[in-house]
């Protein structure tokens, strides 16, 4: 299916949020993610199913003061 | 002395909290972090970037886990920005302790404080324990405390400008009427400015650029941290007052060369 993350589409083989975070390489690192402008509980990840045409933000914590 | 910094009911022994920003590398940082003791870092929060060369390391895996991290609101420029961004953290994983910055202006970095006292409210409303960034003002602390926020933190001079306690008169009068920890954060440039900010009553120090952009951010770390010992022991210890006039340390009478 296709979604936009971060701005820009992209399509996605998995299902979850976790297989999504998984395809951007982002697997076991520290990932926030809200869809739709909705923050996504992360004992979600595994569960949560993405649908066509969502947007997604994909964040991290970052070094900041 | 056991003389805890204690901030909606967690105790830190340290007084000094850090941020991870501007440093050449993880290493560093994470180095520098252990040197300062501190128990809190401020980090941010950003959208990965999947266009760059490199992803980019996990800044978490580089703190020990009895460190606190602080999520930052740095970016907005709106309450609704500042809710989102602490909304997202917090859901994502970080801990639901927000350092809440507006700031609408570029230039000077000064935080938006009409926006920031409705975001406080809304964030404490929401269950978060929040700890805001601030122009020195007496009137806007009440206002936060008022609201429930866990800490509030007066700028000592613009963000990373190193100018130390320019905002000197505001910052005692928020020290001597604060019901919450007030913190001193930005701009304080050399550990003689946060041992004057502790001299002065503030409960902690933020520090980032001063360590960070140091020749030697781990050594500089370590003064930092002995410079707000001091300070809070002096503050303690009572400072003598200040007279315009000298007056000897040593006897008048007796003096050798001097005849009865």
């Amino acid at each position: 299916m296709t979604v936009t993350v971060n701005g820009k589409p992209r399509e996605v083989v998995g299902r979850t949020v976790a297989d999504l975070l998984a395809e951007l390489g982002l697997e076991g690192q520290f990932a926030l993610v809200e869809r739709n402008g909705e923050p996504v509980e992360r004992d979600a990840y595994t569960r949560f199913e993405l649908r066509e045409g969502d947007s997604l933000v994909v964040a991290r914590p970052v070094a900041g003061g | 002395m056991h003389d805890p910094l204690t901030i909606a009911g967690r105790e830190f022994r340290s007084r000094l909290i850090t941020g991870t920003g501007k440093y050449d590398s993880f290493e560093t940082m994470r180095d520098a972090a252990a040197a300062s003791g501190c128990e809190m870092v401020t980090v941010a929060v950003r959208r990965v970037d999947f266009d760059a060369v490199e992803a980019g390391e996990d800044i978490t895996s580089y703190l020990p886990n009895d460190v606190l991290l602080l999520p930052n609101t740095s970016g907005a420029e709106t309450a609704e920005d500042a809710i989102r961004v602490a909304r997202l953290a917090r859901a994502g994983g970080l801990p639901d302790w927000i350092k809440l910055e507006v700031i609408p202006d570029e230039r000077y970095l000064l935080p938006d404080p009409v926006e920031t006292l409705r975001a406080a409210a809304a964030l404490v409303e929401d269950g978060f324990t929040v700890l805001p960034y601030v122009m020195p003002d007496p009137m806007l602390q009440k206002k936060l405390e008022e609201v429930g926020c866990a800490t509030v933190m007066p700028l000592a001079a613009p963000i990373g400008s190193g100018r130390g306690l320019k905002l000197v008169d505001a910052i005692r009068i928020m020290i001597e009427q604060a019901e919450v920890p007030l913190v001193v954060d930005a701009g304080l440039g050399a550990p003689s400015h946060a041992a004057a900010a502790m001299e002065l009553g503030a409960d902690a120090v933020l520090v980032n650029t001063a360590i960070a952009c140091a020749e030697d951010p781990v050594a500089m770390a370590r003064a930092f941290a002995r410079a707000v010992e001091a300070g809070r022991d002096a503050f303690h210890a009572g400072l003598m007052p200040e007279e315009h006039e000298a007056s000897p340390s040593s006897p008048l009478a007796g003096v050798v060369t001097r005849v009865p």
